[in-house]
């Protein structure tokens, strides 16, 4: 621009982003690299407050400011960093690196390189000119022998894992959550999307917005799933339903299996809206010179599908699979509005719907394991943000933004 | 063109429509039918009033319980307070944030524009600990002050990126034939590309109400008491985890609470069309 240079241009960018930079380092940076550090302390209940004279507490722990003139001290014993410096990491990961813990591991691993077979397979056969095999007996085969290896050897494993501590029961359990959901949802938005923008459907307009209704209550779905969790209660509509045809419903929210299902069904209920719209957009792009091409060579629907509407539509929904995965891992309020994380196994376990987010918000604001809990939450980020660097890479969302 | 479907496969979409329609709807019109039912459940073992309107039962007191006798119009008086003053703030803030990236060149431009990404990666449940602490300590905890400025912080990485994309898009060549007619720079962006971005400006204005209005997790952490300062959401789902819950005006409130916010979402949406990728990244 004209006439902008020297100092004066660097205060005016200054003035101009010194909100943003404030702001994010107030409520984005400091709670980070506080976290980070209660992460290597003993702060808990029992040790809720810092001795100011010690370790970085001076600096990092808000308590210890000296213009905070009202701050609760010296009540109890203070908290210190513990010895070993690793001790909390250790009691969140520990079992994971004993020899059982990397056996199990293992063991589950090899039971997914059925699965990893068939993309290989597949891979290769998409290069090739003939395909030998339809693509999806090789999936079919690579998942079902997947499973029954799962089912045969897996189950062991598994329950060793989750034996092993709390982290690796909960952000197993997510990870599930996450490989059911988002494929669901998918199918779904998909199957939605093709149906509504099909030519000639009356009041297609009207379809798109009542469809779309889910994703807009998911804005406030700690009440939202209030009204579903009434759906599944022992008297809720659900039940009653069944009484009509003279079945007795079960419980739903008490069974660990029933609960995770129940959770799954109504997230997906939630975000099939998000891909649905995703998928309309992607198909509106498509060409309809290529539709036609396939209608002359012959081509039935299923055939046009295969060809042409999934494999275009697919760089379009590449990054929205991903950001719909960091979104599925980080839920909160629709396992807090109908489970709060239960039903629990036993006392002091994690309950068989507490997922990641569910479980730090219990340690945190319920427990006050805060030592513990921000181990936890470190880890978390370290994966958190490589998913977010590679869903960043993937969309290029940041390519000629910031060139 | 694809070809329109066969009459049996028009029938197969349509019946499917119906279905993941109700689907759709079901929740909420369960929630209506349940405001306007005399009694204190949300259930009735009428299974017919379940699904229709039972007009010989009709009753307003919920609604009426819950505006005049109740702290429930003083909690959205509440939220929508918070909400107004999170997008008023929020505007302020991420339209010059977001000239800033996008008329300047300037040293650490692209890093921060990763960076403000990269933190957005760790999510604000496992700092609210922190933000608890901090705004302790600056005496606005429990204020609706130290919501809002949370709040602000939490809408504004997305909301600079997308205006900051939409500014782009505005040919510079505008606001230099400004200068040229003797506007300074921050003048003839005010003047010319402002007006031009009114399409992105209604987005963070709508994402920056949506953050005040709909949240839980911040807002009953930060301001949980006392009754009067409360905020809608988190109230209405305190009142809904109480020992016996008065759950027709439960019911009542919901819609009133979430009703509207469906709509505004609603009309959101074709905005949002555009922008749907970044819309993953807000989280």
């Amino acid at each position: 621009m004209v006439g902008w240079s020297g100092r004066r241009k660097a205060l005016t960018i200054l003035a101009f982003t010194l909100p943003t930079i404030i702001g994010l380092l107030i409520f984005n940076v400091y709670p980070l690299l506080l976290n980070t550090y209660t992460s290597f302390t003993n702060n808990n209940k029992f040790h809720p407050y810092p001795d100011c004279s010690a370790g970085l507490n001076n600096i990092m722990v808000p308590y210890c400011w000296s213009f905070f003139e009202n701050a609760p001290k010296g009540l109890g014993v203070p908290f210190k960093i513990v010895q070993p410096i690793y001790a909390n990491y250790q009691t969140i990961m520990g079992g994971l690196f004993t020899l059982p813990g990397i056996v199990s591991i293992l063991t589950i691993v090899i039971c997914l390189v059925p699965i990893y077979g068939s993309y290989k397979i597949d891979q290769r056969m998409e290069r090739g000119l003939e395909r030998s095999l339809p693509a999806w007996v090789v999936w079919l085969a690579g998942i079902v022998l997947s499973l029954v290896l799962l089912w045969l050897i897996g189950a062991n494993a598994w329950n060793k894992i989750i034996e092993a501590g709390d982290f690796m029961a909960v952000v197993g359990r997510t990870t599930l959550f996450v490989i059911l959901r988002v494929p669901i949802t998918f199918v779904i938005g998909l199957i939605m999307a093709l149906i509504v923008s099909s030519p000639g459907l009356p009041g297609k307009a009207f379809w798109r917005v009542v469809l779309f209704v889910p994703w807009a209550a998911s804005s406030v779905a700690i009440l939202t799933s209030l009204v579903w969790q009434f759906f599944f209660r022992e008297n809720g509509t659900i039940n009653q339903v069944l009484s009509i045809f003279n079945i007795k419903g079960p419980v739903w929210l008490n069974d660990p299996l029933y609960a995770f299902g129940i959770i799954i069904l109504v997230d997906v209920w939630y975000s099939y809206p998000f891909f649905m719209i995703a998928i309309l957009g992607a198909i509106s792009s498509i060409s309809n010179d290529v539709y036609e091409a396939a209608d002359i060579d012959g081509a039935t629907y299923m055939q046009q599908l295969r060809n042409i509407t999934l494999p275009l539509i697919r760089p379009a929904l590449l990054p929205a699979i991903v950001l719909t995965s960091i979104t599925a891992f980080q839920m909160f309020g629709t396992v807090w509005a109908i489970t709060q994380g239960g039903p629990i196994r036993g006392a002091g376990l994690p309950g068989s719907t507490e997922f990641v987010m569910v479980y730090a918000y219990k340690q945190i604001f319920q427990l006050s394991n805060y030592g513990t809990a921000t181990a936890f939450a470190t880890i978390i980020f370290i994966f958190l943000f490589a998913a977010t660097l590679y869903s960043l890479r993937l969309t290029q969302l940041t390519k000629g933004a910031t060139a | 063109m694809i070809r329109p479907p066969g009459r049996l496969m028009r029938i197969v979409q349509i019946l499917i429509l119906v279905l993941m329609g109700f689907v759709a709807l079901y929740p909420i019109y369960f929630t209506l039918l349940a405001a306007f039912r005399p009694g204190q459940s949300l259930y009735t073992f009428n299974l017919g009033a379940m699904f229709f309107p039972d007009f010989s039962n009709w009753t307003w007191d919920n609604f009426r319980v819950m505006l005049l006798e109740s702290p429930f119009p003083l909690w959205v008086k509440n939220s929508l307070v918070v909400a107004s003053a999170t997008t008023v703030l929020s505007i302020l803030v991420v339209t010059s944030a977001a000239f800033a990236f996008s008329r300047f060149s300037f040293r650490g431009r692209s890093f921060g524009l990763i960076f403000m990404l990269g933190l957005q990666a760790y999510p604000g449940l496992l700092s609210l600990s922190a933000i608890t602490m901090i705004l302790t300590a600056f005496g606005l905890y429990g204020k609706h002050l130290g919501l809002i400025l949370a709040y602000t912080t939490g809408t504004l990485v997305f909301s600079t990126w997308n205006l900051k994309g939409y500014f782009d898009t505005i040919p510079i060549d505008l606001e230099e034939s400004g200068m040229i007619d003797g506007c300074g720079p921050i003048q003839s962006f005010f003047l010319i590309a402002l007006p031009l971005a009114r399409p992105a400006l209604a987005i963070t204005a709508l994402l920056g109400f949506l953050a005040g209005w709909s949240d839980y997790v911040f807002a009953s952490s930060l301001v949980p008491a006392p009754d009067s300062m409360k905020l809608a959401v988190p109230a209405l789902y305190g009142l809904s985890i109480n020992l016996g819950v008065p759950w027709g005006q439960f019911a009542a409130g919901f819609c009133i609470v979430v009703i509207p916010t469906i709509i505004l979402f609603l009309y959101l949406q074709r905005f949002l069309e555009s922008g749907l990728t970044l819309g993953g990244v807000k989280g």
